[in-house]
C-alpha cells in the first residue's frame, strides 16, 4: 500500500510545471507502469503526482517529411497499432508491441519510458539507434546527449518530454533476448541503416544503460550483413551481471542480437 | 491422526526383505467388498463415471462469482500488518512498540511476548507422517524428532528473512502498514546458513540450540549388507549428486484470513482459504487454546494451493487472536512480496544416488543419501518421507539402502509441494539410469525395459518396503512412445538441424505414491425434491470436486448428476475430513461417498419395502426408483424423503493402504546454441490413474501438473544469496513461470489399471503430470547438448545455465563456432 500523496491532473504544460514546482517532492506520472509499482512497494514516496497524459502537446503521431514524430503520452499499444508508424519504421511499431503485456502497453507511454531510462527498457534503444531528437518543455536534445546512465537522463528538474522525432531510416531491425522472468530485455539490439550510415544501440545489457556499439556500426557501414560482425565482441566489463545472465553471456547476446537484427530488417526478432 | 502398529511398519532397524512380488499382503490392504458394506459395485450402471462431464464450478469462477477469502469483508473490520525480519538470523533484543501504538488509527501492536502472556502455544503441525505405510523418520538418536516450535510470533530470534515478529492492527490497511514501520526491533544479527549441506558442516550456525549440527532427522532404511555385497560384485556403478531446486507455489490468490468474533456467543469465524478447513480448525483451536466448538473455519473458493496452503499460517492464528482481544473483525491479506518471502515453499533436496548394474545392465542395488532442507522449522516431513519410499522408481532393484536426513536452515519452511517428494526421487533415478546407459554404452530405452517392474510381479514390494499395488509399466512406456511418435525422432532431428537448432529427447518413467490422511467422512441427504446434498471434507483449489464427486454419487444413487450438490469448506457442516493433498481426494472421498450411498440405499430399501408391500430383498433398484417384478408400482428416492425426515446417511471411513499411480512422460526440446534459447516442442505422457471418473478433468489436471513440473525445470527458482542470506527472487520480476506462450500443447493419455485397494480402483491424477517432468526436461536438454560435450546441468535449465555449461564443456570451443 502506497504512502499518502496528492494527485494533480495537468491540462497544460505550464500547469504541470507549476504543480511540480509547488510541491516538496513531486513526480510526473504518465502511464505509471514504472512509478506506481515502485510506490506500492514503498520504494518511492512522492508527495504529489502530476499526471501528464491530458496535455494536448503530448499527443499525436504524424509523419513530418523524413521524420516520424510521436507524442510523449502515446501508449505503447497506440504506437504498435499506428499505420503511420508501421509504414515509416515497422521495427519501431514491432518493438512497441513487444513491451510488457497488453495491460502495460495500454497504459505505459513512450515519454514515460524514455524519461525513466530503465536500463532494460526497449524504447531507449530505438531512440538512440535511430538518432532521434527528444523535444521537451524547454528545448530539443539529441538522443546521443540524452541518456546519461542507469535511470538518468539529461532532463533537468521539472523538464517534461513532449514528443520524440525519429529520422526515418532506410531499414531498421530489433532483436531481443528476454529475461525469462520479467521479460524485460536481457540484451536487445536496435540496428538502423541510413544510406551508408549504420547506428547500433543496445539496451538491457550495459551497466550504464543503453549504449551505442560503435565497432559494429563501422563494420556494418562497410558491409551490411550479419557476417560483418564476425570476430567483433562487446567487452563484458561494461555489462550488467545477475542470476539471469552473467556479464559474459550478456556480451555474447549483444553480438548475437545485433546479427539477428541485421538479418531481419523491418521487424522484431525474439531470441527467447 | 493415530499411530498404528502392524507388520508393515518400516522402521529404520527392521530387517527388510529383498524386493519382489509381495506374497504376504498386510491386513486391510485389499478392498473388501463385503466388509465395506458396499457390495459389488454396479459397474454396468456407471452412466456418469468415466464421462467428460463439464465442470459445473467454472461458470462461477470465470464470471467473477468465486468466493475467495479476500472477497469477504465484515462491517467494522480492522486490518493487520506484520513487522517482518529483514535478517536471515537475528536475536530479538527488544521490541519498542511505543511509537506505533501512538500512530493514527492503531488499535494494537502485539508481539510474541503478548502471545505467550495470553497463553498461546505453537502451531501443532504434526509433521511426521504417521500412517501405517509411511516410512518412520526419526531423530539421530531414534527418538521422535525435535521440530522447532512454530509460535505465531517468535520471542527469542528470527530464523528467516520475512519472519513476522510483531503485528499492528489498525483501522485501515495503510494505517497498519505505516505504523508497522514505526515498530523498532533491536536486532542482534547472527551468522546464518541457507544450504542444507553447509548447515551440516562443522561449525555451521545453529538454527536451534536443541539440535547441534542442524540435522534433526537421520534415519536409515534397507539392507545395507546386501547392498554392499551387490555393489562389490557389480560390473558397473553409476553415481551422481543432484540438487532439486527450491520453488514456491505463486498462487494467483495470495493467502488471506478474516477473523470475526461474536461476543454474544463467544464464537469466532475465520474465513481462510486452505487445503482443508477441518485441519485449520483443529490446529488453530489448539494454538489459541479454544474449545473447537467456538471456532468455525470457512474455506470457500481457493485460488491455488499445490500444498502451500495445507499447513496453518501464523497470520491466520494472529488475526483470530487479535479479533478476540479487540472484539472487532480483523483481516490480513498478504502482498505478492510477502507471498514470495513467506508462503510455504517446496522441494530443496540434495541427493547422492548410486546404482550397481551387472554386465547385462540389470540393476542389482541402489544407494541413496537424501538431505531435505525444511527451513527454519519443520512443518512437514512429507517430501522426505514420500520420496524415501520411492527411491527405486519404476524399476526392480533387489536391494537398496537409504539415509534420509532433514536439516534446519535460515530459510522459509518447506512443505509438501505438488507431488511432494516424488518428483525429487524420480529426477534422481531417471537421471541416474540415463547416466548408467551412457557410461555402459547401452540404449536408454532398452536399459529401462530390462529393469521395469513386471505386471506379473504385482503387487510388488520394493527394497524400501513400499507395496506397488498394480500397474503395467512397460505398456505405459510403449504407449507414451507411440503417442510421442518416437520413431520419427531422427526425421525431426534432421529438420531441427537444418534450422540451426539442436533437438533433444528425454524420457522418464515414474511411479508415485498417494497416501494422505487416512480418514474421510461423507454425509448424504436426499431432499423431497430429489436434490442430493453431499457434505465432504476435501478442499478443491481447482480440481473440480464439485463435478467429479457429483458424478460418483449420481451413479451410486442412479440420479442425474445435476441434482447432486457437493458441500465443502465449512466446519459447521463438515465435521471431519482430511483435506486435499497427496492425491487423496477422489480415492478417499469416492470410497466413503460410495459407502454412505450404499447405507442410504439400504435405509431407502427398507422404507420402499413398507411403501410397496414387498420384502426389501425382493426389490429392484433402477433409475433411482425401487420396484418389484410383481407390481407396476415404483417409488423413487425423492418420494421416500420428507421434509421432516429426509433420507440421510453418514459414513466415516479410514483407509491406510497407499496406491501407486504410474506412467511415462517424454519431452522434446529444440535449443538454439547461439542464443541458448530452449523451446519445448513436444510433450507426451501416459498416466495410469486407476479408474478415471472424469477424463476431461484428469487431462486438465495432467496439463497443469506438467506445466508445474516444466516450470521448475525451466524457470522457477528460489535462490538465496549466500553472503547476505537474502532471497534473490522476491517478485515476478525475478521468478520465472510457465506461461501459455512457453509451454507446448500436450499429448496426454490415460491408462486405467484398477487398484485393488479401493472399491472404484481409483489411484490419483494430476500429480503424475508433475512427477516425471523435472527429469524429462533436464534429460531432453542434456540429450541435445551431449554432442557439444555437456554432461550435467542443474535446474532450472535457464539460458544462462546453458551458456555456462557450454563454456565449461571440454568440446565447447571447437563445436561452437
Amino acid at each position: 500500500m502506497m504512502y499518502d500523496f496528492a494527485y494533480h491532473r495537468a491540462r497544460t504544460l505550464d500547469d504541470a510545471r507549476a504543480a511540480f514546482r509547488d510541491a516538496d517532492d513531486a513526480a510526473y506520472v504518465s502511464g505509471g507502469h514504472s512509478l506506481l509499482p515502485t510506490m506500492k512497494n514503498r520504494l518511492a514516496a512522492p508527495d504529489r503526482l502530476v499526471h501528464l497524459t491530458a496535455i494536448p502537446e503530448l499527443r499525436g503521431i504524424a509523419r513530418d517529411g523524413d521524420r516520424l514524430v510521436i507524442g510523449a503520452a502515446e501508449t505503447h499499444a497506440g504506437v504498435a497499432a499506428s499505420p503511420v508508424v508501421q509504414e515509416a519504421i515497422p521495427a519501431l511499431a514491432a518493438l512497441a508491441g513487444s513491451i510488457g503485456d497488453p495491460q502495460v502497453r495500454h497504459r505505459g507511454t513512450m515519454g514515460g519510458s524514455v524519461a525513466n531510462n530503465d536500463p532494460a527498457a526497449d524504447y531507449p534503444s530505438a531512440v538512440l539507434g535511430l538518432g532521434a531528437t527528444i523535444h521537451t518543455s524547454e528545448r530539443e536534445i539529441d538522443a546521443d546527449d540524452f541518456f546519461a546512465g542507469m535511470f538518468t537522463t539529461a532532463l533537468d528538474e521539472g523538464e517534461i518530454v513532449t514528443r520524440i522525432a525519429f529520422p526515418v531510416p532506410d531499414s531498421a531491425g530489433y532483436a531481443k533476448m528476454r529475461n525469462p522472468a520479467s521479460r524485460y530485455a536481457l540484451a536487445a539490439s536496435f540496428v538502423a541503416r541510413f544510406g551508408g550510415d549504420v547506428r547500433v544501440a543496445i539496451t538491457g545489457a550495459g551497466s550504464d544503460g543503453v549504449f551505442r556499439w560503435h565497432e559494429a556500426e563501422e563494420a556494418l557501414a562497410a558491409r551490411f550483413e550479419p557476417g560483418a560482425l564476425d570476430g567483433l565482441a562487446v567487452d563484458p566489463d561494461g555489462m550488467m551481471s545477475d542470476m539471469h545472465a552473467s556479464a559474459a553471456f550478456r556480451a555474447h547476446l549483444c553480438a548475437v542480437g545485433t546479427a539477428r537484427a541485421v538479418a531481419n530488417p523491418g521487424r522484431l526478432t525474439l531470441l527467447a | 491422526m493415530s499411530e498404528h502398529d502392524s507388520g508393515t511398519d518400516r522402521d529404520a532397524d527392521a530387517a527388510p526383505a529383498a524386493a519382489g512380488p509381495c506374497t504376504e499382503l498386510p491386513e486391510g490392504w485389499a478392498y473388501d467388498a463385503e466388509a465395506s458394506g458396499i457390495g459389488v459395485l454396479p459397474v454396468d450402471m456407471f452412466r456418469s463415471i468415466g464421462k467428460p462431464v463439464k465442470r459445473r464450478e467454472d461458470r462461477r469462477l470465470v464470471t467473477g462469482k468465486g468466493r475467495f477469502t479476500d472477497d469477504f469483508s465484515v462491517a467494522g473490520q480492522l486490518y493487520a500488518a506484520m513487522v517482518r525480519s529483514p535478517y536471515p538470523h537475528a536475536r530479538i533484543r527488544a521490541i519498542d512498540t511505543a511509537a506505533a501504538q501512538e500512530a493514527p488509527g492503531v488499535l494494537a501492536v502485539l508481539t510474541g511476548q503478548d502471545a505467550l502472556d495470553d497463553g498461546l502455544g505453537p502451531i501443532p503441525h504434526n509433521p511426521v507422517p504417521s500412517t501405517r505405510f509411511d516410512v518412520k523418520l526419526r531423530a539421530p538418536d531414534g527418538a521422535m524428532p525435535f521440530i522447532g516450535p512454530h509460535l505465531l510470533l517468535p520471542v527469542d530470534k528470527a530464523r528467516h528473512v520475512g519472519e513476522a515478529v510483531a503485528m499492528v492492527v489498525a483501522e485501515s490497511r495503510a494505517a497498519a502498514e505505516d505504523a508497522a514501520e514505526l515498530v523498532e526491533v533491536d536486532w542482534e544479527e547472527l551468522p546464518h546458513v541457507a544450504d542444507s549441506l553447509d548447515a551440516m558442516a562443522p561449525g555451521a550456525p545453529q538454527v536451534w540450540d536443541e539440535v547441534p549440527g542442524n540435522a534433526f532427522v537421520d534415519s536409515a532404511f534397507g539392507d545395507e549388507a546386501a547392498v554392499d555385497a551387490a555393489f562389490a560384485e557389480a560390473a558397473h556403478v553409476a553415481s551422481a549428486k543432484f540438487h532439486v531446486n527450491r520453488v514456491t507455489a505463486v498462487t494467483m490468490e495470495p493467502r488471506a484470513a478474516l477473523a470475526d468474533y461474536d461476543p454474544e456467543t463467544g464464537r469466532s469465524t475465520l474465513y481462510a482459504g486452505s487445503g482443508g478447513a477441518v485441519r485449520q480448525k483443529r490446529e488453530l483451536a489448539e494454538t489459541l487454546g479454544l474449545d473447537p466448538a467456538d471456532l468455525r473455519v470457512l474455506s470457500h473458493d481457493v485460488g491455488g494451493n499445490f500444498g502451500a496452503r495445507n499447513r496453518v499460517y501464523v497470520e491466520f492464528g494472529l488475526v483470530l487472536w487479535a479479533s478476540r482481544r479487540l472484539q472487532r473483525p480483523v483481516k490480513f491479506t498478504a502482498t505478492r512480496s510477502e507471498s514470495f518471502l513467506t508462503d510455504y515453499q517446496g522441494r530443496d533436496l540434495n541427493t547422492h544416488v548410486q546404482l550397481a548394474l551387472d554386465a547385462d545392465g540389470r540393476f542389482l542395488a541402489m544407494k541413496a543419501d537424501n538431505v531435505s532442507n525444511v527451513g527454519a522449522r519443520c512443518v512437514s516431513l512429507s517430501p522426505l518421507s514420500k520420496g524415501s519410499g520411492l527411491i527405486t522408481g519404476s524399476y526392480h532393484i533387489p536391494h537398496a539402502h537409504l539415509r534420509a536426513r532433514a536439516v534446519f536452515t535460515n530459510t522459509m519452511c518447506t512443505q509438501a509441494y505438488r507431488s511432494s517428494g516424488r518428483p525429487e526421487v524420480t529426477y534422481a533415478i531417471e537421471r541416474l539410469v540415463d547416466i548408467a546407459a551412457e557410461e555402459m554404452g547401452l540404449d536408454k530405452i532398452e536399459l529401462r525395459r530390462r529393469n521395469l517392474v513386471a505386471p506379473t510381479d504385482m503387487p510388488y514390494r520394493t527394497a524400501m518396503g513400499s507395496i506397488y499395488d498394480s500397474g503395467e509399466y512397460e505398456a505405459n512406456m510403449d504407449r507414451a512412445m507411440a503417442l510421442f511418435e518416437w520413431d520419427a525422432i531422427p526425421a525431426r532431428h534432421a529438420d531441427a538441424e537444418a534450422r540451426g537448432k539442436r533437438l533433444g529427447v528425454g524420457l522418464a518413467n515414474y511411479v508415485e505414491s498417494s497416501i494422505g490422511t487416512p480418514k474421510e467422512r461423507a454425509e448424504i441427504t436426499v431432499a423431497p425434491g430429489g436434490q442430493v446434498e453431499v457434505v465432504i471434507g476435501t478442499q478443491p483449489s481447482g480440481q473440480g470436486h464439485e463435478t467429479s464427486f457429483a458424478q460418483v454419487v449420481a451413479d451410486m444413487l442412479q440420479t442425474p448428476v445435476e441434482r447432486v450438490r457437493i458441500v465443502l469448506g465449512d466446519t459447521d457442516k463438515v465435521s471431519l475430513g482430511g483435506g486435499t493433498h497427496s492425491g487423496r481426494s477422489m480415492r478417499h472421498a469416492g470410497t466413503v461417498m460410495a459407502m454412505a450411498s450404499a447405507d442410504l440405499l439400504r435405509k431407502a430399501r427398507t422404507l420402499a419395502a413398507d411403501r410397496l408391500g414387498f420384502p426389501p430383498e425382493e426389490l429392484d433398484f433402477t433409475d433411482g426408483a425401487f420396484s418389484h417384478r410383481d407390481s407396476n408400482q415404483t417409488v423413487t428416492l425423492a418420494e421416500l424423503a420428507t421434509a421432516d425426515a429426509p433420507l440421510f446417511a453418514a459414513r466415516t471411513n479410514e483407509m491406510h493402504a497407499p496406491v501407486f499411480p504410474n506412467g511415462t512422460a517424454i519431452c522434446e526440446v529444440e535449443i538454439d546454441p547461439d542464443t541458448c534459447r530452449i523451446e519445448i516442442t513436444r510433450y507426451a505422457s501416459i498416466d495410469d490413474v486407476g479408474r478415471c471418473i472424469n477424463p476431461m478433468i484428469v487431462h486438465g489436471q495432467s496439463h497443469g501438473g506438467i506445466a508445474q513440473g516444466v516450470g521448475q525445470a525451466m524457470w522457477e527458482n528460489c535462490p538465496i544469496d549466500a553472503e547476505s542470506g537474502q532471497p534473490l527472487a522476491g517478485s515476478l520480476m525475478d521468478y520465472g513461470m510457465p506461461r501459455a506462450d512457453n509451454v507446448p500443447f500436450y499429448d496426454v493419455g490415460i491408462s486405467e489399471v484398477l487398484s485393488p485397494t479401493n472399491p472404484f480402483g481409483v489411484k490419483a491424477g494430476g500429480e503424475g503430470g508433475t512427477t516425471p517432468a523435472l527429469a524429462t526436461v533436464t534429460l531432453a536438454v542434456l540429450d541435445a547438448l551431449r554432442p557439444l560435450g555437456v554432461r550435467d546441468i542443474s535446474m532450472p535449465v535457464t539460458p544462462e545455465r546453458l551458456w555456462q555449461a557450454l563454456h565449461a564443456a571440454p568440446q565447447a570451443t571447437e563445436s561452437r563456432t
